[in-house]
């Protein structure tokens, strides 16, 4: 230091002084000398360089954190106060729910109101008909056990639960459900949850995430659309049941899965009896493509528990195949078991995770004990007392030669042929039954609705709810079966339709008729249903028999 | 399979005659001075959150509380791997098949959370109201797969912790008759989803009680709660729209709109003045990239927040939604029965009309014994969410019994049925709420929340006395519940006492005396005062128990400072 001299202007003094101060700070802090020391030593005693590397040093400190807010700064000028102000102002809102058109208020008017108990033959709209919509396919509903066994657990615990299933929210009735659920689908555990169609979509997204693979059958139902859309994996679609098209796809993607580390979560998604066509997939291949690309297997039972095998075990029981080789499967307890909510059955680390890691069994209340009841109850009339019988269910079999019986009389029925296809297979207690394609041809309808790439799906995504709300067509369809579902309960039987919306579904769909049949209802009863819902479709049908006509409709709107 | 020995055993009898059992639901009340009305004093100011921060010597603990347990659990987790392999099934891929969640994900869980798992989830057996029946269990090690094994007895306990506010949590009385002959006339299932055939006279007769309940011209019911806000939104709004949520809404709110596709800001807690901001900069920029500007705004709050017990500040929100025109969304989850001197949530609470909220969501789980959710709206919308929400038409439709649940308890709250019986359940959730609340305040607890708000959270911070503090209280026979992380901030677990009006004073001052206790032992009294509690301001309110017992039930009703 001593042999350089700087000169210092008379202006800069002040600032000399300052650093020399702040200099004499610095050197007073604790271990400030060693940091001294070796500034001096590596930069040979040279200040200059020193503060050239400083500044240096500040430059590129400023840099760095100006280039960040530059990133951040929105392309538009800033806004004055008063600015804002004015576009608060200007800004129109769209109305909250996109209002009822003229065209869609029909179906508003279109959701019967039962007057009483939902039974076989129950008071509708004023009306005493045979229902032949009700999803109570055991009939349950009106069973003198269930209904004590219901009242009973009110009796002891109330109605509701009062608490999520975790903080007090689970009693014994739940306990016991779970077990008996597990023990009745020969599944190591069971647990429940508070709603049917809040189920899948909080199983698959506790253990499908990001980045992780599905491979979906393309008839799947909203609800494991929705767990899809939540649980943000990579989803392949393979053609409905079509077991040639998923082992296309399983052989292409493996050469990439096989090099991913660590191995990605894999599911095959499918349905046991699908909600939306009244088919089953070949579980038997299922199985063997899943055992042998390394996949697990989602199954949603909501419609085949109570209703496939012959003690009413689902699709693995029909197929002879046991429920391990399934590694989750979920179901539903409103419908055969004339309950509330959902089941999700499996292995035990698998359930034991949601119990802690799924959004809809954490943050939900528990389902009120009595329905818990009543799906053990449901479980025990089913198997006749003992839930690991292997003898015949004689209430699944009753149900099941109904459904047979019924879906025979439509599907054999010739004069039906032209106009109407069943879609569903004979053990399916839901009859789907579509416009023939000869007869949608006819009325100028096209093949089908919504799906990827739709006019409906482009709306979405463009969030013109104008568009995406009312497809007119689809619309006209509908009701083109709702004059065939009211001519029907004016005649006294009680059928309904496929109220699908087409901007919740990703999957493309056709309008269905749907006949339910219930053990509730005799035989006899389903023959002479079956005759008016024959002459009702053929009434309408022949009224509407070209496209003219069919356009026509709109004016009854 | 289970063995038989590990199944739930069949509950007990108790000897009680119906009167005593009823009494045991649902206390009487022993003194007419222990009421009080729930109501926002206008000259009061609005509800600010006050937040007593623990002393540091607390916080350093409770993070060295959470690096003694990660490295235990890390030194076990490669140990047991090494000696225990069985009980790491789940963790390591099996032939080909990757693990169902990865170690990582799994850790707290397993070494954090299961080590106070005998907390959570205990069975019950009967109503849970006044006191709770709870199942004694065991577990022969710390167990991997939360299997207990029953003793077959039971211990009944006093109940802090269920969502029974006014105390309908009941298995005789006017709701329970009202059940049971639903079931007789209509079954315990409505057999469909609510499009299709699931609507029968008394989902209609239940909407319209509900409307007219809150105060809306048209309402919706469903099953579930959860599901009610998880399938609300994809109705409302899509990627062109925009939801501003509160950052503490409930994970069903979150869902729901993630489910949309909107568009999601959210504003800190209650900062009305950053949800202000937020709102100015959204309008005038428009929607990202595009700067079109968005479609809808929908702001989405709680009424009463689960965990916080904190309210929202309604005055506000709706004077900024006039300058504004968002639309506002208010969960009243907890709020709905709780609040307001008719029971009729937040907008009762403040006085503010129900028009002035767009949608009024809430459940009829926590304060009037049934379960499930409804959307209160005007005609227009709920006539377009009756067609279009995604449960109304796929999912089921709710049951019988819980509509007449429902119908008959909003009938008692309203008067129609059992005249002053409504009265007297609101009036004493209310006087026990800012009891048992200043009482707590008082001995040092750090408390959070609103002084009418009848959840209590109590701050407890280390994780390692949540089990402590559970389990101390289960030995004085009562019920709580302890939550942590991820419920709320890693850092401040907490026990949350859920009042009722099911409880007497008596009751309050059996907790107030075990508390104290406890927090003596497990070292809770530390707050500082600004929350109120102190004897002369700016001091630390340590009041002794018998100072407490002998004042609170008097100042609470007069102030709560």
């Amino acid at each position: 230091m001593s042999t350089t001299t700087i000169v210092i202007p008379e202006s800069l003094n002040n600032i000399h002084i300052y650093v020399l101060d702040l200099y004499r700070r610095f050197a007073g802090l604790p271990g400030a000398s060693i940091v001294i020391g070796y500034i001096k030593a590596s930069y040979k005693d040279d200040p200059l360089r020193s503060v050239f590397e400083l500044a240096l040093l500040l430059f590129a400190v400023k840099y760095f954190l100006s280039s960040k807010k530059q990133a951040n700064k929105p392309t538009l000028a800033k806004l004055s106060e008063k600015e804002v102000d004015d576009l608060c102002q200007e800004w129109e809102p769209e109305p909250l729910a996109f209002p009822l058109g003229e065209l869609e208020k029909w179906q508003l008017a279109d959701i019967p109101v039962t007057q009483g108990s939902v039974g076989p033959h129950a008071c509708v709209d004023a009306r005493d008909v045979l229902n032949l919509a009700s999803l109570d396919f055991l009939n349950f509903n009106s069973n003198a056990v269930i209904k004590a066994a219901a009242k009973q657990t009110i009796m002891k615990s109330g109605v509701g639960a009062c608490g999520p299933p975790n903080f007090y929210g689970t009693q014994d009735y739940h306990v016991r459900a779970e077990e008996d659920l597990a023990e009745f689908l020969g599944a190591e555990r069971a647990m429940v949850y508070g709603q049917d169609f809040n189920t899948n979509t909080s199983v698959l997204p506790s253990f499908v995430k990001r980045g992780d693979l599905c491979i979906v059958d393309s008839g799947v139902g909203v609800s494991t659309q929705n767990a899809l859309k939540m649980s943000r994996c990579r989803v392949q679609w393979f053609n409905h049941n079509d077991m040639d098209h998923l082992e296309e796809i399983l052989q292409e993607l493996q050469p990439g899965l096989a090099e991913e580390k660590p191995i990605t979560r894999r599911f095959i998604v499918s349905e046991g009896l699908f909600v939306n066509f009244g088919d089953y997939p070949d579980l038997h291949k299922l199985v063997e493509l899943k055992e042998k690309y390394r996949y697990r297997l989602f199954l949603d039972e909501s419609y085949s528990i109570g209703v496939l095998g012959k003690t009413g075990r689902g699709l693995p029981e029909l197929f002879g195949i046991p429920r391990s080789s399934i590694e989750i499967t979920t179901g539903s307890m409103a419908l055969a078991f004339a309950s509330s909510g959902g089941f999700c059955v499996g292995e035990s680390d698998m359930i034991q995770h949601q119990r802690i890691s799924s959004l809809a069994f954490v943050f939900s209340a528990s389902l009120p004990p009595y329905c818990a009841r009543v799906t053990s109850t449901a479980l025990h009339l089913i198997t006749n007392g003992d839930l690991t019988s292997e003898a015949e269910s004689k209430i699944v079999a009753s149900l099941n030669t109904k459904s047979e019986s019924l879906s025979e009389l439509f599907s054999s029925d010739r004069s039906l042929q032209p106009f109407v296809l069943v879609k569903s297979i004979p053990l399916s207690p839901v009859i789907h039954m579509r416009l023939s394609p000869k007869y949608r041809e006819m009325l100028q309808l096209p093949p089908v609705y919504g799906g990827p790439q739709s006019a409906v799906a482009q709306a979405w995504s463009r969030g013109l709810e104008a568009e995406y709300f009312l497809d007119e067509t689809y619309n006209l369809e509908n009701f083109l079966l709702s004059k065939i579902v009211a001519l029907c309960k004016s005649r006294d039987v009680l059928i309904t339709r496929s109220k699908r919306i087409l901007h919740h579904e990703v999957v493309s769909m056709v309008p269905e008729l749907l006949v339910c049949v219930t053990d509730g209802v005799s035989v006899e009863e389903l023959a002479i249903a079956f005759h008016v819902v024959k002459e009702s479709i053929l009434a309408v049908t022949q009224q509407v028999n070209n496209h003219t006509a069919f356009r026509r409709l709109e004016d009854e709107l | 399979m289970k063995s038989e020995a590990s199944k739930i055993p069949n509950a007990p009898p108790d000897n009680f005659t119906p009167a005593e059992r009823t009494e045991r639901e649902f206390g009487r009340l022993t003194s007419k001075e222990h009421l009080y009305v729930s109501q926002h004093i206008s000259s009061e100011p609005l509800p600010e959150p006050i937040m007593d921060e623990p002393p540091y010597f607390i916080l350093i603990c409770t993070y060295l509380n959470y690096l003694i347990l990660i490295i235990i659990g890390h030194i076990r987790d490669f140990f047991g791997q090494i000696f225990y392999p069985a009980d790491f099934k789940a963790l390591t891929g099996q032939n080909g098949l990757a693990p169902w969640y990865s170690g990582f994900e799994s850790f707290y869980v397993r070494r954090l959370k299961m080590r106070l798992d005998d907390c959570f989830a205990r069975p019950i057996c009967g109503a849970p109201g006044r006191f709770i029946k709870c199942f004694e269990r065991i577990t022969d090690k710390v167990n991997v797969n939360g299997s207990y094994h029953y003793t077959g007895d039971v211990v009944e306990c006093l109940n802090l912790s269920s969502y029974n506010y006014l105390g309908f949590a009941q298995s005789s009385g006017t709701c329970t008759d009202a059940a049971l002959a639903s079931v007789e006339q209509y079954g315990t299932s409505a057999c469909g989803p609510r499009e299709q055939i699931g609507t029968t006279s008394l989902h209609v007769e239940c909407e319209r009680v509900i409307a007219e309940f809150v105060g809306k011209p048209s309402a919706l019911v469903f099953s579930m709660g959860f599901g009610t806000n998880a399938n609300l939104f994809t109705s409302l709004v899509n990627s062109k729209c925009l939801v501003i949520s509160d950052e503490l809404n409930h994970a069903s709110i979150r869902f729901g709109v993630r489910m949309s596709g909107a568009s999601v800001k959210v504003f800190p807690h209650n900062d009305m003045e950053a949800l202000e901001a937020l709102l100015r900069a959204q309008i005038s920029a428009g929607q990202p990239k595009s700067h079109r500007p968005w479609k809808k705004i929908i702001v989405a709050v709680e009424g009463l927040y689960s965990m916080e017990g904190n309210l929202c500040n309604l005055p506000k929100l709706v004077e900024l939604r006039e300058k504004y025109r968002f639309f506002l969304f208010v969960d009243e989850a907890h709020s709905i029965g709780a609040l307001g001197p008719n029971g009729k949530g937040i907008c009762d609470y403040f006085g503010v009309s129900p028009n002035k909220i767009d949608l009024l969501m809430g459940t009829v789980t926590k304060s009037f014994g049934a379960t499930g959710g409804y959307v209160a709206a005007d005609t227009a919308v709920i006539d377009r969410l009756r067609l279009d929400i995604a449960t109304n038409v796929y999912g089921e439709s709710i049951a019988p019994p819980v509509l007449a649940q429902i119908i008959s308890s909003l009938n008692i709250i309203d008067g129609k049925v059992n005249p002053g019986e409504g009265t007297e359940r609101l009036q004493r959730i209310a006087f026990n709420s800012r009891y048992l609340r200043l009482a707590l305040k008082r001995l040092g607890f750090i408390v959070y929340g609103a002084d009418d708000s009848p959840v209590i959270p109590v701050l407890l911070f280390l994780p390692a006395k949540m089990p402590a503090f559970s389990r101390m209280m289960y030995e004085h026979k009562i019920a709580v519940v302890v939550v942590g992380y991820p419920a709320t901030p890693l850092t401040s677990g907490r026990v949350r006492l859920c009042v009722s009006a099911a409880l007497t004073k008596e009751d309050l001052d059996r907790v107030i005396e075990a508390m104290s206790e406890v927090g003596d032992k497990l070292f809770l009294k530390f707050s500082s005062g600004i929350a109120g509690g102190a004897k002369k301001k700016g001091e630390a309110p340590r009041w002794a128990l018998d100072d407490v017992l002998a004042n609170t039930a008097r100042d609470c009703t007069i102030s709560m400072a």
